[in-house]
């Protein structure tokens, strides 16, 4: 008998918290945090079908047939946010998953093996960002004895490729009416195409507001925006854009920014470290540092075509700066750092992370050559067992005094 | 330039990196393919251009490419095949002056739209290579392409047969030095030159040494080095099939002849024995029981070389899938490295002991 207890009260007491909160005051960062809750709950809502998945999958097409979609890097980061993977750790790593492997899947193979998950309806899996992602949704599925839905994105955009990207949302369609018996509302989807639209028209000036010196934002504000993706095509997501868009504007309209004292502003590439550590505290206090940008947190694709939603969402996938060879990413990197006129950026190189590992000297060139630098941090951003707090503060203490020396 | 070790006909080469590239295109477009295979020594200059936890394969090719070893290559192939590939692409094609530098997409798994994809994947890649040599491939060249390397898989398995007599008619390493001289050699030369073999070698002595070992299937990430076979050799096996990319496995696929030829290749492709990237698990089990069983295994080491994920999150289900087979199984991670497997010898005499203690 599976037990996931512990999930449905971290979820529902999160949603409490953030709703007395918000009562007492409206934030945009609250606000967020109790969408992502109230997504949370939704996996034990009968009224919805359980979708375990890989971080880019089309959240839109599953929300619109009542399949709550759940990334399964989501629960390492939070896992690891509430100080609770090491249990998980252990346990996949006493199965044989290898601790050279990147450690969001790893706690989430374990979490599934110990029966903290509910059993999904359907597994959807992304060839990206990377193949472990893949690789440990495919072992849920062997837990739960389910297929996965695995979607091939192709890394060139061509008319058919496109179509080979459609025609497999069409089948993914299929497979999730298949393991539900829900149908695709295709007015809904045509809606969430609309939500994504209005949305992303928000978070575009959300991004631009953050150009400002000094940005209204502080390095906390966007943390892990990536989870917004879970919102995408929704009205809460309109909601939360707007939430973001108006109080940024007003921090500009009255002088009320992030950082009064910005001295420095700097790029985050990729994600952020999920355990507690005050890293970021010292470079605000210490340095004046504020993280402005999160690579993650740019808004790449244009507005999608409410007439032909699979296509453009296809689209939108296929053109992700993470897709293929590196060098649509580069090119996103570098203009970041220009447009948010950053002096320097930070890669926590996270240890098992294949995907962007090997183009670490790349990152470090680009950047250069627009004047940045860059320092990796070569931390496990989820596993805080060999995290050494005094190392890693060093590292950042030099490269922020190398920054300050070339100030002046 | 002449590089040692490559049966050349003296045609423009083409270095590929993964058993998924059509080879048939590269050799029609008049390139002799060449296998890209690193080095197992300890790594030197990588990790400067990549994050040390990449595995032994990608980063001893960054080592012997950023130090020009790779210059006899005219233009270089490469597969989507894993996250380390796609990055072994980009710091290749930032750091290693190249003329034709390519990027295959091949789907994860089979399916009917993969199937369509991966014609038109391969068709871009053949527009590609026309463009390059400004050179139309015609239909006829390509299929005299496709019949070379019929013929090489098909003298390949007569080869192979060898192994299944017990003592075996020919060790791993020997079969492994062949494979490894196909890996770089015109097709069509190598193929004469196994004929001869064939013939020369009337093959009913064996060798006193190999009489009485158990027989091995070896398994997992691809194995680059032979002395890595001989190494298992002279632990006390016979190595009776590699289930590798760059062993016996790697000539295990089936082209159905038809009009459409690149069609012929996308399914003979993507349809062959699957590596772990492909995402079968469960196939790779039937097939390592399958081969366990036509040749006659007593045993089977799968060896996963350390940072490759593809292979690693496959470990700890194979086994189970193995083991409900009631299989011999030994699951080996090293870094590729000769020096590392030196570690490993006293798991391997001791899988051995097990096994001979069976055999008894
Ligand atoms: S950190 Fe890297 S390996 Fe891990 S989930 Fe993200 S992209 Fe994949
Ligand atoms: S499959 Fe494994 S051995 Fe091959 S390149 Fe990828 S990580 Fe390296």
């Amino acid at each position: 008998m599976v037990d996931y207890t512990l999930l449905k009260q971290y979820f529902f007491q999160l949603e409490d918290a953030l709703k007395h909160k918000i009562a007492l005051k409206l934030t945009p960062r609250r606000k967020f945090i109790y969408e992502i809750a109230r997504i949370g709950i939704r996996i034990f809502d009968k009224n919805w079908s359980n979708g375990w998945t890989t971080v880019f999958v089309p959240y839109e097409i599953l929300n619109s047939m009542n399949v709550s979609g759940m990334f399964v890097e989501f629960f390492g980061a939070m896992l690891s946010g509430a100080g609770l993977s090491r249990k998980y750790f252990e346990l996949a790593e006493s199965k044989g998953y290898s601790t050279d492997s990147c450690s969001y899947h790893r706690t989430i193979i374990g979490a599934a093996m110990d029966g903290l998950i509910p059993e999904p309806d359907v597994l959807i899996g992304a060839s990206i960002p990377c193949n472990g992602g893949v690789k440990a949704l495919k072992r849920i599925g062997e837990i739960f004895n389910k297929d996965v839905f695995i979607l091939n994105i192709p890394i060139e955009v061509t008319s058919k490729s496109i179509d080979y990207l459609v025609d497999q949302y069409q089948q993914m369609i299929d497979y999730i009416e298949e393991n539900t018996g829900r149908k695709l509302d295709y007015h809904k989807l045509k809606q969430s195409i609309k939500f994504n639209n209005q949305a992303r028209e928000y978070l575009v000036e959300v991004n631009n507001l953050c150009k400002n010196v000094p940005s209204p934002s502080i390095s906390n504000d966007l943390k892990n925006f990536i989870m917004y993706i879970l919102l995408l095509g929704t009205k809460e997501g309109v909601e939360v854009a707007k939430n973001y868009r108006d109080e940024f504007q007003y921090r500009i309209d009255n002088k009320f920014f992030g950082l009064p004292e910005e001295k420095y502003r700097l790029l985050w590439i990729q994600n952020r470290i999920q355990f507690k550590t005050d890293l970021i505290n010292t470079l605000e206090d210490r340095f004046g540092a504020n993280v402005v940008i999160d690579e993650l947190n740019h808004i790449w694709w244009d507005e999608l075509d409410e007439s032909d939603p699979l296509r453009s969402l296809a689209y939108r996938m296929m053109t992700h700066p993470l897709v293929g060879p590196v060098e649509r990413r580069l090119k996103v990197l570098t203009q970041l750092a220009k447009e948010y006129r950053v002096n320097g950026a930070i890669n926590p190189a996270h240890w098992g992370c294949r995907q962007s590992g090997g183009a670490r000297v790349l990152f470090k060139e680009a950047l250069q050559k627009v004047g940045v630098p860059l320092i990796h941090l070569d931390v496990d951003c989820v596993d805080e067992r060999n995290y050494s707090h005094g190392q890693i503060l060093t590292r950042l203490e030099a490269f922020m005094e190398m920054l300050t020396a070339s100030n002046f | 330039m002449v590089v040692k070790g490559i049966k050349s006909s003296k045609k423009p080469m083409m270095g590929w990196v993964c058993t998924y590239t059509p080879l048939e295109l590269i050799y029609a477009a008049g390139f002799q393919p060449y296998r890209i295979f690193g080095h197992s020594n300890p790594v030197k200059n990588a990790d400067s251009y990549i994050h040390p936890n990449y595995c032994q394969f990608v980063k001893s090719t960054i080592d012997v490419a950023v130090e020009d070893g790779y210059n006899f290559l005219e233009g270089v192939t490469f597969v989507n095949s894993c996250d380390a590939m796609r990055r072994l692409h980009d710091v290749w094609k930032e750091y290693v002056p190249t003329k034709f530098i390519y990027i295959l997409d091949i789907p994860m798994g089979y399916s009917s739209l993969g199937l369509k994809y991966i014609r038109t994947e391969f068709e871009k890649f053949k527009i590609a290579l026309e463009n390059y040599t400004s050179n139309v491939i015609q239909e006829e060249v390509l299929e005299d392409a496709i019949d070379v390397f019929i013929e090489s898989r098909s003298l390949f398995h007569s080869v192979n047969t060898l192994r299944f007599k017990n003592p075996p008619l020919i060790i791993g390493s020997e079969i492994m030095e062949i494979t490894s001289e196909f890996f770089k050699s015109d097709p069509k030369i190598w193929n004469e030159q196994i004929k001869e073999k064939l013939t020369i070698s009337g093959r009913n002595t064996t060798r006193s040494d190999i009489i009485n070992k158990p027989r091995l299937i070896l398994s997992g990430s691809p194995i680059h080095d032979v002395n890595f076979i001989s190494f298992i050799e002279d632990c006390g096996f016979n190595v009776v099939y590699e289930d590798l990319c760059t062993g016996s496995k790697f000539f295990d696929i089936k082209i159905n002849k038809s009009n459409d030829l690149l069609s012929v290749l996308g399914e003979a492709y993507l349809n062959r024995v699957p590596c772990a990237r492909m995402m079968k698990i469960k196939d790779r089990a039937k097939n390592i029981l399958n081969i366990s069983k036509k040749y006659d295994a007593n045993g089977i080491i799968h060896h996963s070389l350390k940072f490759c994920d593809t292979y690693l999150y496959d470990v700890p289900r194979l086994k189970e899938l193995l083991i409900e087979k009631d299989l011999n199984v030994l699951f080996l991670e090293s870094d590729g490295s000769l020096g590392s497997l030196n570690q490993l010898k006293t798991r391997i005499e001791a899988f051995l002991e097990i096994i001979k203690s069976q055999m008894r």
